[in-house]
């Protein structure tokens, strides 16, 4: 059973989550659902060979192979080198609610939702409410979405920053009470 | 010398010359004592007698704590009234890979209030696996004004404002080490808390936070501590900003990278490699998160004092590997993600014969079928040129019992033997037969094997051989293998200096569980999950055996007969106080 110890690692939530205190269970609950996200599905070569056969597959590879969360992030960033060919950009499109006309924005030159949230202020002239803060009066703000590799539209902020990069197509920026 | 005359009196009294008035005063003896480093052999010394005990017990300065639960700080401090450092390490291991539900304990602040009581005078934490809060942070920078180290490896509760008290507040401090936690990285700016006047850090690592830090601090920081050693720095760092960094610290032994990805003009390559060549003391490298390819050249100048490589956050095909190995004979660990392939391994092999320590992660562990990875062959070739090898991480897509068996047998001085083959249960891919003789030749051939993790299809006779054989191993990972109670048995009966045994997914019962009934208290833990030990199972091991502790995690809903996980450990705490409702104490 091995595990990555001691090495260097991103945090494992440089995304939204409540920001009062450090939520634990949260943490838990997103590494399962991304577990199961990724398709961990048991394909042993013959069924037969599995010593040990358990009734209920899902749960046979819950948890397997034993790396730890920081791990999967950095997957992602492989995953993403391999797909781009060690390119340094990844051009998605931006577009604003109501602005037929978009832009494109590098979405590597950013490290964090942070740095995005910022440079998309800059480019739109506009107040994108950041994924950690909470929407008060928000009928004139905007919140950022984006398209994923299914074809939803999600809330950006959700997920660590290195698997959001690897999901996304391309980012709305949306009125904040639309959503 | 008073054993003259004593002699005279008791000469019948063999040993009289150590008893308690012998002119041995306990100010030697602990002096003596305090030059004995090494936990085993204190421990032996305070087994002598009780002056011994006593001698030993005021003189010993750091203590190591494997189970936090295993005693409390009460009867810590009681024992140890002058201890500087504290080694802490709670969750067991598997919590890693998330088998241990969130909330579950482990918690460093009960053990933080005793130490500001009893060990005012505290230097030096290193927590592993531990619950932290920043509350708990706070406490300690304000508790302990002589405080200078602070490692911290998988722990989580904290935030970045936790991190913020320590470097405000610890004027004394020389390591602030964060590794893999489950942080709360809310920003940067903690670093910019260390005062003006703060110039005595030695170790720096933050390669685990992903904000910006405010560079302007962070190289004023470095400039001012001129006893610096260690910098890791995170994935914000750029190129231009890490040159800046070296220039004012070239005495760095250890060095974590930022990003090595900017693009830079020619001059600011040039004065990069120039300020890597001026890096004499180099022997730690890591980092580079995203690579390029033209940027690693600048590291060649500092390589040839290199002894340890950890490039397992920096996916290297296997010619950068290759161009760079070639500059890196001293080497003694690498640590690598697995895209490197074969090819990689084999220049390992080539241009490092010194290596003792591989580690080969997988780039991505969930996709079957579309990565490549490393396989038979690569471990094969590895083993050919670095005849050194101790310790071994390997995870792989296939492998066979024949590449195993050479190996050992190219390499038989193994203490650490991890090999993951990443599908469970998976046979020998050209014989398809278990893997159980890949087992059998390391624990043949190894004589030396303290760590061995098993994978694949495996029956009970890997176990039988384990237990025939493996008679220094000290910690067995199990994984999807066996056939029956008869494997778990032959490990119990089989290897006495067993301490840690942590089993998933396998058919072992309480059959097995009662065999080891004779030795639970000589280990640190048992581990066993979704195995075939029932709830009564259980409850019979805590009536036999009061002194461990038999704690059972169930989740909601499931079968009350079945114990879905199942952790024993010995202690002299007795059963946990802070336990959650989904621990049951039996």
């Amino acid at each position: 059973m091995e595990t990555l110890e001691q090495t260097q690692s991103s945090s494992s939530s440089s995304s939204s989550i409540d920001s009062n205190k450090y939520s634990n269970c949260c943490r838990n609950r997103t590494d399962l659902s991304t577990d199961l996200k990724l398709g961990l599905s048991i394909s042993p070569s013959s069924p037969s060979q599995l010593p040990f056969n358990s009734t209920t597959p899902r749960e046979e590879t819950f948890a397997w192979p034993p790396v730890n969360k920081s791990v999967l992030r950095r997957n992602i960033i492989v995953e993403k080198q391999n797909h781009i060919h060690h390119q340094r950009s990844l051009f998605v499109k931006v577009y604003m609610e109501g602005i037929p006309i978009g832009r494109k924005l590098n979405l590597l030159e950013h490290h964090n939702y942070d740095g995005l949230v910022q440079a998309l202020c800059h480019m739109f002239k506009t107040i994108i409410l950041s994924p950690n803060s909470q929407p008060l009066n928000s009928w004139n703000f905007h919140v950022l979405t984006y398209e994923d590799q299914e074809g939803d539209w999600m809330m950006v902020g959700d997920v660590p920053w290195e698997m959001f990069l690897s999901s996304v197509k391309r980012l709305k920026i949306t009125r904040a009470n639309s959503c | 010398m008073m054993c003259k005359s004593k002699k005279k009196k008791d000469s019948k009294h063999e040993t009289n010359f150590m008893n308690s008035s012998s002119a041995f005063p306990d100010e030697v003896l602990e002096r003596v004592l305090s030059m004995v480093k090494s936990r085993k052999d204190r421990s032996s010394v305070s087994l002598v007698c009780k002056e011994w005990y006593n001698a030993e017990r005021w003189s010993r300065k750091n203590v190591f704590i494997g189970n936090c639960y295993s005693v409390t700080p009460e009867i810590l401090t009681r024992r140890f009234p002058n201890i500087r450092s504290v080694t802490l390490k709670g969750k067991p291991r598997f919590s890693d890979f998330n088998l241990v539900p969130a909330n579950w304990g482990a918690d460093i602040h009960p053990w933080l209030v005793v130490f500001a009581e009893k060990y005012p005078f505290l230097e030096e934490l290193k927590l592993k696996r531990m619950f932290v809060t920043d509350e708990s942070l706070e406490f300690l920078a304000f508790s302990f004004p002589n405080f200078k180290a602070l490692s911290l490896l998988s722990c989580d509760g904290f935030s970045t404002d936790g991190l913020a008290a320590v470097a405000t507040y610890c004027k004394n401090l020389t390591e602030l080490d964060i590794q893999e936690n489950g942080i709360d990285d809310k920003n940067g700016n903690w670093l910019s808390c260390f005062p003006e006047s703060f110039t005595s850090l030695e170790v720096l690592n933050f390669a685990n936070l992903n904000n910006d830090v405010n560079f302007d601090a962070l190289e004023k920081l470095v400039g001012r501590c001129k006893s610096l050693k260690t910098l890791k720095v995170n994935k914000s760092i750029t190129l231009e900003q890490l040159q800046r960094l070296l220039v004012r610290a070239p005495q760095l032994c250890e060095l974590g990278t930022g990003s090595f990805s900017q693009e830079l003009t020619c001059q600011q390559h040039s004065e990069l490699k120039r300020a890597f060549n001026n890096c004499k003391s180099l022997h730690t490298l890591s980092g580079l998160w995203v690579a390029s390819t033209q940027y690693l050249e600048v590291l060649y100048p500092a390589c040839t004092n290199l002894t340890f490589l950890n490039f397992s956050y920096a996916p290297l095909d296997s010619e950068d590997l290759s161009k760079l190995l070639v500059h890196c004979p001293n080497l003694r660990r690498l640590w690598v993600v697995d895209t490197v392939e074969d090819k990689g391994l084999e220049a390992v092999g080539t241009y490092c014969p010194l290596l003792e320590e591989l580690r080969v992660f997988p780039a991505d562990p969930f996709d079957e079928g579309v990565a490549h990875g490393v396989t038979e062959s690569g471990f094969i070739a590895v083993s050919e040129g670095c005849r050194k090898l101790h310790y071994v991480l390997y995870f792989c897509r296939q492998m066979t019992n024949a590449a195993v068996a050479t190996v050992v047998q190219n390499c038989p001085d193994f203490t650490h033997f991890r090999l993951c083959i990443m599908t469970p249960g998976q046979p020998d891919y050209l014989t398809d037969e278990p893997m159980d003789e890949a087992f059998g030749a390391v624990v043949k051939n190894c004589t030396k094997l303290q760590r061995l993790a098993v994978s694949g299809s495996l029956t009970d006779l890997t176990f039988e051989y384990i237990g025939r054989h493996a008679k220094n191993l000290e910690t067995l990972s199990v994984a999807f293998a066996g056939s029956s109670d008869w494997g778990m048995q032959c490990v119990l009966y089989g290897c006495p200096k067993l301490r840690k045994l942590e089993i998933r997914d396998s058919p072992f019962g309480n059959a097995a569980l009662f065999s080891g009934l004779g030795k639970y208290e000589s280990m640190r833990s048992l581990w066993m999950s979704d195995c075939k030990v029932t709830m009564n199972g259980c409850r019979f091991v805590a009536q036999e055996r009061p002194r461990l502790n038999v704690e059972v995690i169930n989740e909601e809903g499931g079968d009350d007969s079945r114990a879905e996980r199942v952790y024993i450990y010995r202690s002299v705490a007795g059963p946990r106080r802070d336990a959650p409702p989904f621990v049951l104490t039996l």
